[in-house]
């Protein structure tokens, strides 16, 4: 497989980023995830964090180096996702179950596979045109389909961040699985939170992503996306990727995955937040260590006969 | 096994009151040793030492942590002290019994009871699936009797298997390794960890679709009761559910066996946590239960004592 990748996420204006999304790759599969947390209830990036870390861990353990059967582990995915919120949830006895929304991609075999819930989207774009995005979990998607509404109207209805699906919540998500589609050389891939694509028509975000140079233009569009999102611009979180054709030329910042084992998975996570330092694990100090040896030889004295 | 990145402490070392013999066993995050305490009396100890981080050369004592390596080896010394806590509060004659656990050399220490006999593994790789049948049985409920005490304390095993069941040379067991175990009741749901043994692992420890219990260790149980009579373990859960080509007990072995004791294999091994039994003493009751003619396996097992004369890490 050969590819370019960018992804990024951007908190806008907003006090905390409730984004988060990763991209792993093994030889033969690649997976691409974004989650885009729900404010309005309480601990979106919870749920946003738990369905990324947990589809991203599936992905590590099922892709070896490729995916057994794609539709289930889609499902799967979600599905399991969506009940580790609600496990969340019970457990720690939140008042209220985080919501996420998700957008999930699979390409093996040269072929895309997604599926969705909620208004996190994916775009195909095929020389220079839109060839297929992602329809949105949204009331005014909804009523945009049954005629009520026009697509302007959409833009600017009181009700375009009503959603009636996601992951978390009291509700089984509703998921829509895409067909799967064979991908050709120089297919552009985007997945994105709606901050990003909120304030952009899809024609215009075919001109400003398909540019030859896809790690200049992806940062230019998020650029132009926060712009237009204004002083309470949402965050906005984007995966873009190119492919490449085997066989045809290959750029210094492509990717290529031929030569990676067949056990390894390559992982990258983005706006997760870092614990301290370089994104290790958070530290184990002196006195804690003290304490659980203290601890542990409490335990022994008080249970030896 | 990966290669030993790590030097073993010398033969003769002093490590506060014990005296180190020789080096036992390797694992991934430790090392374990045959030692004497001051007494003279033989333990185990086990030192945190991740082989994957290579801390000490030849001729070294203390362990070099790299800067960069640091937050590593902390984060792994932690999941050493919860295996610590776990075997702390456990005190029965079928679990590995703690002693002593200390800091010296930068790293920790866990020390002991040593046992002499051998892993069920190796029985089970030397007698390959000619291991008696009361034999088995008068094992593993003792087993269960340890497994009861661990789970009466809110804990769970989660690695179950034959080369963590030791049997000492009177032929009673000992469970080992209690590295994976983790509290169940309080914390709620594990941390995900990626340590678990193919075949013997239950499908919900993979794939996290149910909650862990009492049953996910049945689950280990029963596949390490079939490994018994088996030799190997039973295809790995992930597989099952893709595609079950596990032979049921009751058919694969329906000559050589109690048909009591096939049955109860299988329904541990039920992918289904539900289907399984639900708790450990519910296990030990269909496993009693006896067949009309057949006494209940004897404490000694002379037979078997006779032949087990290795000790620990000497097979």
């Amino acid at each position: 497989m050969k590819f370019t990748i960018y992804q990024e996420s951007r908190i806008g204006k907003r006090r905390s980023n409730q984004d988060r999304m990763a991209y792993c790759y093994s030889r033969d599969a690649l997976l691409m995830v974004v989650a885009d947390g729900m404010g309005g209830h309480l601990h979106g990036e919870i749920a946003a964090q738990i369905a990324v870390q947990y589809i991203a861990k599936r992905f590590q353990r099922e892709a070896m180096p490729t995916v057994a059967d794609i539709p289930l582990f889609l499902s799967r995915a979600l599905i399991n996702a969506h009940h580790a919120i609600v496990d969340y949830a019970e457990e720690k006895a939140l008042a209220d179950i985080p919501r996420t929304t998700v957008v999930l991609c699979l390409i093996q075999d040269n072929t895309a596979h997604w599926a969705h819930a909620g208004d996190s989207r994916l775009y195909l774009i095929r020389d220079g045109a839109l060839k297929v995005r992602t329809r949105d979990h949204s009331r005014v998607q909804m009523m945009f389909e049954q005629g009520l509404i026009d697509e302007a109207a959409m833009r600017t209805h009181p009700d375009r961040n009503r959603l009636y699906s996601c992951l978390g919540g009291l509700d089984l998500p509703r998921i829509d699985f895409a067909r799967p589609v064979a991908l050709h050389h120089d297919d552009l891939l985007l997945l994105c939170s709606d901050g990003a694509w909120g304030h952009i028509h899809d024609d215009q975000l075919v001109t400003l992503l398909d540019a030859p140079d896809l790690l200049a233009a992806a940062p230019r569009f998020l650029d132009e996306a926060e712009q237009r999102g204004g002083a309470t611009c949402d965050n906005l979180s984007l995966i873009a990727l190119r492919w490449h054709a085997d066989g045809e030329p290959v750029q210094p910042t492509t990717v290529s995955t031929d030569t990676l084992g067949a056990q390894t998975v390559t992982t990258r996570l983005e706006g997760f937040p870092q614990p301290r330092g370089d994104g290790q694990p958070p530290e184990f100090s002196e006195t804690e260590i003290e304490q659980a040896i203290a601890e542990i030889n409490a335990a022994i004295q008080k249970f030896s006969p | 096994m990966p290669p030993q990145a790590n030097a073993p402490l010398p033969p003769g070392y002093q490590l506060d009151q014990y005296r180190i013999e020789r080096q036992l066993s390797l694992g991934g995050f430790s090392i374990v040793y045959l030692a004497y305490d001051a007494q003279g009396a033989a333990v185990a100890i086990k030192e945190y030492l991740p082989n994957a981080l290579d801390l000490r050369r030849e001729g070294q004592i203390e362990p070099v942590v790299l800067a960069e390596h640091e937050a590593a080896f902390r984060y792994g010394m932690k999941c050493f002290f919860e295996e610590g806590r776990a075997l702390a509060k456990l005190m029965h004659p079928n679990l590995v019994r703690v002693l002593n656990f200390f800091r010296a050399n930068g790293t920790v220490y866990m020390v002991m009871r040593f046992e002499r006999g051998r892993t069920l593994h190796d029985l089970i790789q030397k007698h390959r699936g000619a291991l008696r049948e009361r034999f088995i049985r008068g094992l593993f409920i003792r087993l269960l009797n340890g497994l009861r005490e661990v789970h009466a304390h809110k804990l769970l095993h989660l690695d179950i298997k034959p080369s963590n069941i030791y049997v000492r040379t009177d032929g009673t067991p000992v469970l080992l390794d209690f590295g994976a175990a983790r509290q169940t009741a309080v914390n709620g749901q594990p941390a995900l960890r990626a340590m678990y043994t193919p075949g013997f692992a239950s499908p919900e420890q993979l794939d996290r679709s149910s909650p862990l219990g009492p049953w996910t260790d049945i689950y280990s149980v029963g596949a390490s009761l079939y490994a018994c009579l088996a030799g190997s373990a039973p295809p790995p859960a992930s597989e099952r559910q893709r595609e079950d080509t596990y032979q049921p007990a009751t058919k694969a072995f329906a000559k050589e066996h109690s048909s009591q004791l096939l049955e109860t294999i299988d329904w541990c091994l039920q992918l289904d946590p539900l289907a399984r039994p639900q708790s450990v003493y519910a296990l030990q009751k269909a496993m009693a239960r006896c067949e009309p003619d057949e006494p209940m396996p004897g404490t000694v097992f002379t037979d078997l004592g006779a032949k087990i004369k290795a000790f620990i890490g000497r097979s």
